[in-house]
This record gives C-alpha cells, sequence and structure tokens, in this order.
C-alpha cells in the first residue's frame, strides 16, 4: 500500500502538486488521470525518488520511502531514453543489473520478455536500428525485468499503435492477475476505462477525485437509458410523458425497437422499467453510464 | 557501490567500442613516434655532401681549412673574387656546391656570405662554419697575438655558472630532471583534457537522451557521477599505458634500426665534428648526449617515479574529473558544454604554469600556494618527485594529495545534486543564478 501524504512540490514558486494526499491500495491497476500539467509525472517522479517534495511525505506499506522501495519499483518515465549505441540485450541486462539482478538472471528474464514481447530476433541489434515502437517496447521491459512488485508508469501507451497498446494492456492486466500493482499515468481514457479499478484525476496539482472507476462513472450517470422494446413506438412515446427525453428511436426489425431516452429527473431503474413495461413489452433495458473519457471532461470542465 | 561499478564499466566498454578509440591506442603512439622522426629529420634536411669554392682574393686562409676535414665537405681555394652568374652559369663552377666569399674584411668584421645551390642540412652548416670560424681564429691568433691557439682556446671556453641550491650542492636535482617531471604532469594534464570533456559529454548526451531519468531510479545520482569518472579513468588509464608501451618501444626502435646515427654525440650537438673538435671549441660542457644518457638511464628513478605518478595522476584526475561533472550536471544543452570547457582549460593551463613556476622558483610562495591548490598540486608533485623530496617533503606532498581526494568527494556530491536538480530541466541556459537555487534547494 502506498500512502501519500499532503504531498507539495513547487518549481520555482509554480505550484505543481498541491497537498496531494491518497492512498493507493495493493493488487490494482491505479489511473492517474488529469489534463496536461496537471501534475501527475511530478507526482509520479516523486514515488521514484527522481525529485524530492517540496512537503509531504510518501510511505510504502507503512514506512517512509527510501532507496530500497525505490529500486524494487518498476519505472517507465513519460520521456524515455535508452543507451542507443548498445545492443538491445545488453542494454536490458544492464539494466537488470543495476535493479540487484545477476547477470544470469537478468540476461535469462530480458531474454523472456523479448521473447513475449516477439523482439528476439532483435536482442543483438543496436538500439538505434530499432523503429519508434521497438524501442518503446525496449523501454518497458527494461522497467519489469526485475518482477518488481510495483510499477509505475508514465503514459505507457503513448506512440505505441494499437496492436501493441491491447499487448501492452493485456500485459498490465496480467501483473494485476499475479497480484502486482500498476500505477500509471494516461490520456487514453478507453484504457482506463477497460483496466483501471481505482483512478485519481488530478488537476493543477489538486487531487479532484479518487475512486473505484465504477463508482466515478455512476456518480456521473446523466440518466441515459437504452430500451430494446416490441410494440407501439408511439404507446412508447406517450409512456415517457414529460419523465423523459426520448433521444432517439430505430426499429431495428418489424415492431422492434430501439431507443435512447434520458430521464428529467432523479429515477430508479426499477421506476423507470415498470412504467415502459406498462405500455410495451421490453425485451432489453440498461442504463448508460458515462464512459471514463465523459466523466473526465465533466470533472475538468467543472474545475475551470 | 556495485551499480558505480556497472556504471563505470558500461562507460568503459562504451568507450572501448567506439571504433575511434580503438584506432588511437595504436594511431597514437604511431603519430608521436613519427612526429619525433620528423622532428629529428627536420634538422636533418637539405644537402648532406658539398664541395665549396672557397673565393680568398687576400689569401687570408692561406689555403688551409680544418685540421680535420671530414669527408662529406670538401674545400678548394680560388685566389680571385668570384661574381654570382659566373658561379650560378658557367661550366668552370659548375661542380661546386657553394661558394664561401672571403675578403679581406674578415677579420675586422667576421663577416663571410656562403652562397648555395642546394640548401644545406643543418648539421652541414653547423659543420661549414665550425670549419671557418676555426680557420679565421687561428689566422686572428697568428696576426694580432703573440698567444699560442692553445692558450686561445682556453680563454674562448665559455664560463659555466652552475647554479645551485645550498641543500643540494652536487646538484643531484637539476634542471634536465625536473623536465622529466615536467614532462610527465603534461602528459597528465594532457590525458585528463582529453578524457575529462568525454565525462562532460557523456553528461549531456544522457540528459539529453533521458536515460538518467530511468538511470536515477536505479542509482543516486553522485554514484552515476562516480561511475562516468571511473569509467574514463580505466579508458584513459589503458590508453596511458598501451601509450607509454608503444611509445618507449617506438622511440627504442627509432633509435636501434631507422635512425642510429641521429644519437651519436655529433648529430645530438648539431655539428658533424668528432668529440675532440668539441673539446677543442669549448663546448664538451654541454655535451647533451651524455647528459642524457646519463639522465635517462642513471638518474631517474624509475621505480620511486612510476607509483608516484599513477598515485598523484589518480588524485589529479579526480579533482578535475569531479570539476568535469560539475560542469556537465550544470549543463543545460549542448552548446553550454563549449562555455564551460573554458573555466577548465583556464585550470588545465594554470597547472602547465605552475610546473614552470615550479622549476623556475621551486621554493616561492606561488609554489608553495601550486602545491595544495587541488588542480595544481599533481603537476607541481610531479616535479618536485622527479627532482627529489625529503621524507618531511614528501608527507607534505601526500598531504596535497589527500586535499585533491577531499575536494573531488566534495565536488563529485555536489554535482550529483546539481545532476538531480537540472535533470529535468534540459535544454535550460545554465547560469550561476540558476546554479545558486539548485544548490540552495538540494
Amino acid at each position: 500500500m502506498i500512502e501519500v501524504r499532503e504531498l507539495t512540490k513547487l518549481y520555482h514558486h509554480k505550484v505543481a502538486l498541491d497537498e496531494v494526499s491518497m492512498i493507493i491500495h495493493p493488487e490494482q491497476v491505479f489511473g492517474l488521470i488529469g489534463p496536461n500539467g496537471a501534475g501527475k509525472t511530478t507526482l509520479i517522479r516523486l514515488l521514484n525518488q527522481i525529485i524530492a517534495p517540496t512537503k509531504g511525505f510518501i510511505k510504502v506499506n507503512g514506512s517512509f520511502l527510501n532507496v530500497q522501495h525505490v529500486r524494487s519499483f518498476g519505472y517507465l518515465p513519460e520521456e524515455r531514453g535508452l543507451f542507443r549505441e548498445m545492443k538491445v540485450l545488453d542494454h536490458l541486462v544492464f539494466l537488470g543489473k543495476l535493479r540487484g539482478l545477476s547477470t544470469f538472471e537478468s540476461k535469462n528474464a530480458s531474454l523472456h520478455w523479448l521473447e513475449k514481447f516477439d523482439m528476439t530476433a532483435w536482442s543483438n541489434r543496436k538500439i538505434s536500428t530499432l523503429s519508434k515502437g521497438m524501442a518503446q517496447k525496449v523501454q518497458f521491459i527494461g522497467s519489469v525485468l526485475h518482477n518488481p512488485a510495483i510499477l509505475i508508469l508514465d503514459e505507457p501507451l503513448s506512440g505505441f499503435d494499437p496492436l501493441n497498446v491491447d499487448l501492452l494492456l493485456e500485459q498490465m492486466r496480467n501483473f494485476k492477475n499475479e497480484g502486482k500493482t500498476v500505477i500509471f499515468s494516461t490520456h487514453n481514457m478507453n484504457s482506463v476505462d477497460e483496466l483501471c479499478d481505482e483512478v485519481a484525476l488530478i488537476h493543477q496539482g489538486k487531487l479532484v477525485t479518487k475512486d473505484q472507476v465504477l463508482t466515478l462513472r455512476s456518480t456521473y450517470k446523466s440518466g441515459n437509458f437504452r430500451v430494446r422494446f416490441r410494440g407501439s413506438k408511439m404507446a412508447f412515446a406517450h409512456s415517457l410523458w414529460t419523465w423523459f427525453e426520448l433521444i432517439s428511436c430505430n426499429e431495428l426489425a418489424d415492431g422492434v425497437y430501439e431507443a435512447r431516452i434520458k430521464s428529467r429527473g432523479e429515477y430508479a431503474f426499477n421506476e423507470v422499467f415498470e412504467r415502459l413495461s406498462e405500455a410495451v413489452k421490453l425485451e432489453m433495458m440498461e442504463e448508460q453510464l458515462p464512459s471514463m473519457q465523459e466523466v473526465f471532461v465533466k470533472l475538468v470542465t467543472h474545475e475551470k | 557501490m556495485r551499480n558505480s561499478w556497472l556504471l563505470a564499466w558500461r562507460e568503459f566498454l562504451e568507450r572501448w567500442n567506439n571504433r575511434s578509440f580503438r584506432w588511437m591506442l595504436i594511431l597514437g603512439p604511431c603519430l608521436i613516434i613519427l612526429a619525433v622522426y620528423l622532428l629529428l629529420l627536420s634538422g636533418n634536411q637539405g644537402a648532406n655532401k658539398m664541395k665549396v669554392l672557397i673565393a680568398d682574393p687576400a689569401n687570408l686562409l692561406d689555403g688551409k681549412i680544418a685540421s680535420n676535414p671530414i669527408e662529406n665537405v670538401q674545400y678548394f681555394f680560388y685566389d680571385d673574387y668570384v661574381e654570382l652568374n659566373p658561379f650560378k652559369t658557367s661550366p668552370k663552377f659548375n661542380e661546386f656546391d657553394a661558394l664561401i666569399e672571403v675578403n679581406e674584411k674578415v677579420l675586422i668584421n667576421k663577416k663571410v656570405f656562403l652562397f648555395y645551390k642546394e640548401t644545406p642540412s643543418l648539421a652541414l652548416k653547423m659543420k661549414l662554419k665550425f670549419d671557418l670560424e676555426r680557420r679565421v681564429e687561428e689566422v686572428m691568433i697568428t696576426q694580432f697575438s703573440s698567444m699560442s691557439e692553445e692558450d686561445f682556446r682556453k680563454i674562448k671556453q665559455p664560463l659555466n655558472i652552475d647554479f645551485r641550491n645550498v641543500n643540494d650542492p652536487y646538484g643531484q636535482s637539476s634542471n634536465e630532471i625536473g623536465w622529466v617531471g615536467f614532462t610527465l604532469g603534461y602528459l597528465m594534464m594532457f590525458f585528463i583534457a582529453f578524457f575529462g570533456t568525454n565525462i562532460t559529454r557523456s553528461i549531456n548526451r544522457e540528459k539529453s537522451s533521458r536515460i538518467s531519468e530511468v538511470l536515477l531510479a536505479s542509482v543516486r545520482p553522485h554514484q552515476l557521477m562516480m561511475g562516468k569518472i571511473t569509467g574514463n579513468w580505466m579508458a584513459s588509464l589503458l590508453q596511458l599505458g598501451i601509450w607509454i608501451a608503444l611509445v618507449g618501444f617506438g622511440l627504442f626502435a627509432l633509435k636501434t634500426f631507422i635512425i642510429p646515427d641521429f644519437f651519436t654525440p655529433e648529430y645530438l650537438q648539431g655539428v658533424q665534428v668528432s668529440g675532440s673538435q668539441l673539446k677543442e671549441l669549448g663546448l664538451e660542457a654541454n655535451s647533451p648526449q651524455n647528459d642524457q644518457v646519463l639522465l635517462f638511464y642513471q638518474r631517474i628513478n624509475y621505480l620511486w617515479l612510476l607509483p608516484n605518478f599513477i598515485l598523484f595522476f589518480l588524485g589529479t584526475y579526480w579533482v578535475f574529473a569531479s570539476f568535469f561533472t560539475v560542469m556537465g550536471a550544470m549543463s543545460g544543452d549542448h552548446s553550454d558544454g563549449q562555455q564551460f570547457a573554458i573555466p577548465i582549460w583556464i585550470l588545465l593551463s594554470l597547472s602547465i604554469f605552475a610546473g614552470y613556476n615550479a622549476m623556475a622558483f621551486p621554493e616561492s610562495d606561488l609554489t608553495v600556494f601550486f602545491t595544495y591548490f587541488p588542480w595544481t598540486s599533481g603537476m607541481v608533485a610531479m616535479i618536485k618527485l622527479a627532482v627529489g623530496v625529503s621524507p618531511l617533503e614528501y608527507l607534505f606532498l601526500l598531504f596535497a594529495w589527500i586535499i585533491q581526494v577531499c575536494v573531488g568527494t566534495v565536488l563529485v556530491i555536489l554535482a550529483g545534486r546539481i545532476f538531480k536538480q537540472g535533470i529535468l530541466s534540459f535544454d535550460h541556459k545554465a547560469s550561476f543564478r540558476l546554479l545558486a537555487f539548485w544548490l540552495r534547494k538540494s
């Protein structure tokens, strides 16, 4: 468990992070979201002791963050660097050894991950000859070689093509299944929807919210329902009366419609179901939760 | 410590994998040998054999010159004036390579012209000068004094004043041996300048490629700096060792197989004359061959000097390298590297000056200051150690070495802090204000 308490960072009197406090529970994928310049990277760098906080502290499993903790983390920085003149395998073995592995362990782990990322054939090539995507894979491998219990990734998906994004997301899911904690910052809200258990939204250096993804989406739901029914379209429209607004209604087959409605007040799912089922035969009804993208926009706009 | 070593080894391998580094291991000594060869050869250029016509209308020289004629110069006398045009064009003078004009005023103004068709070598020039000067002196002795030639030679012999320290009455610590120390110190500075700039460049490169952030998650900044210094030190030591071995072997081979003649006493004197002739001219005291042989084969205590050279090379490299790391850590972009080279070159130049100063004024206050000033103490120590020091003086030098190590260590820690503060702001414009801010923050 990572505890962040009143963490503040000033750069030349500019507040990058302003008294941020949160707890990151273990064995979950934790997303850090926020607009550009919100302070996500600053928080990640503080977690890795790349920079020191102006105020506040970080605790890992109850003890103050120290060098040993940091060495045990896996870290992929936003601005990635590689020793371009080194060979892929040499580079990875070197990084593994810096993280405390023996040469043998480091080489084995490197080869294992290279195989996993379908890069074995490139192991003896110089990094300068790799494409950007391949170089990013090498960077990712470099951060997980030592099998870290906590993996901190700053914008890990940026620059990857959709296939590699999937590959990376799958790896992150695997880490979670293995009981590791993954903390990652991203602008890719689909990946947050898909992967994160919990997210923290940071805006202008302040923590705006931190909650379970599902809870956040429920909190910011806007009363949208998707309904499939059999019967009269007119009867359905009448049943909505003044409580609902009909957004769209399309005929899927003869007498079968799919409609999107939006409530004009606070109604529970059952209440809506009952009211509609009196007029038509409901085949399917679901409440549509906002995507994390919508929640993000809503929160950030509201903050502004 | 393990991580520092890993970083150092990586740094060393980076140097080693650089093709130009490997080439320079071999090419550098070859270039040095070639430069030495060309230097020696430059004195041996031009005509080495000559037939010389001496136009002596007044018959001042009486048709005689040089008691010990040497095969490569043949003198012929002509008892009339010779104009230059006929000398150049007439078949009569075709066989002659040079014309010496000895007019009647030569005993007063001591001025003689030698006109050559092909430039004579330096050695030959000296030989011609020697022969003519000696003959003119003989004529002058006969004409102007009742003195014997032997007495004249005694009078002509220059007075050698040997300046010796009261604590060193036998001149054990001569200037020549001081130059050996200076040369070692200079070599030290050369390698420090060469490899030190690599440290700054390497830090800059890692800052701009952003790999430093990955590294800093695993190692402390001062460990990173230490790794860079050690890696470059290993590379420099390897190069230095190979250069010393190859240059030593090359010079030996050059002397033995290629230019053995260059090392004869006559050649080194610059005059192809025999030892007895040198003695006649009163030049034996200046004969460098004997001094150099004595210097290199007897007077230099290699077993004492070389371990101390390595020790002080370590200390001096450390204190300079730490300064290089501070410069690298401060750099905001690649142009800063050039700007920051100025203070580094000032320190290196100061060190060279300190070496000269220590040789010229070994007991001056300035030399005392330079002995303890970390960036100059290595150079001064090499000169003092070559010349010879008492046990107490040696202890003082060791104290200066400790100062070097301490100052270097403080600077490396400082560099680490600056690096950590500055790592996230590459592409900034470095300034002393920013530096002060970083230091305050760290």
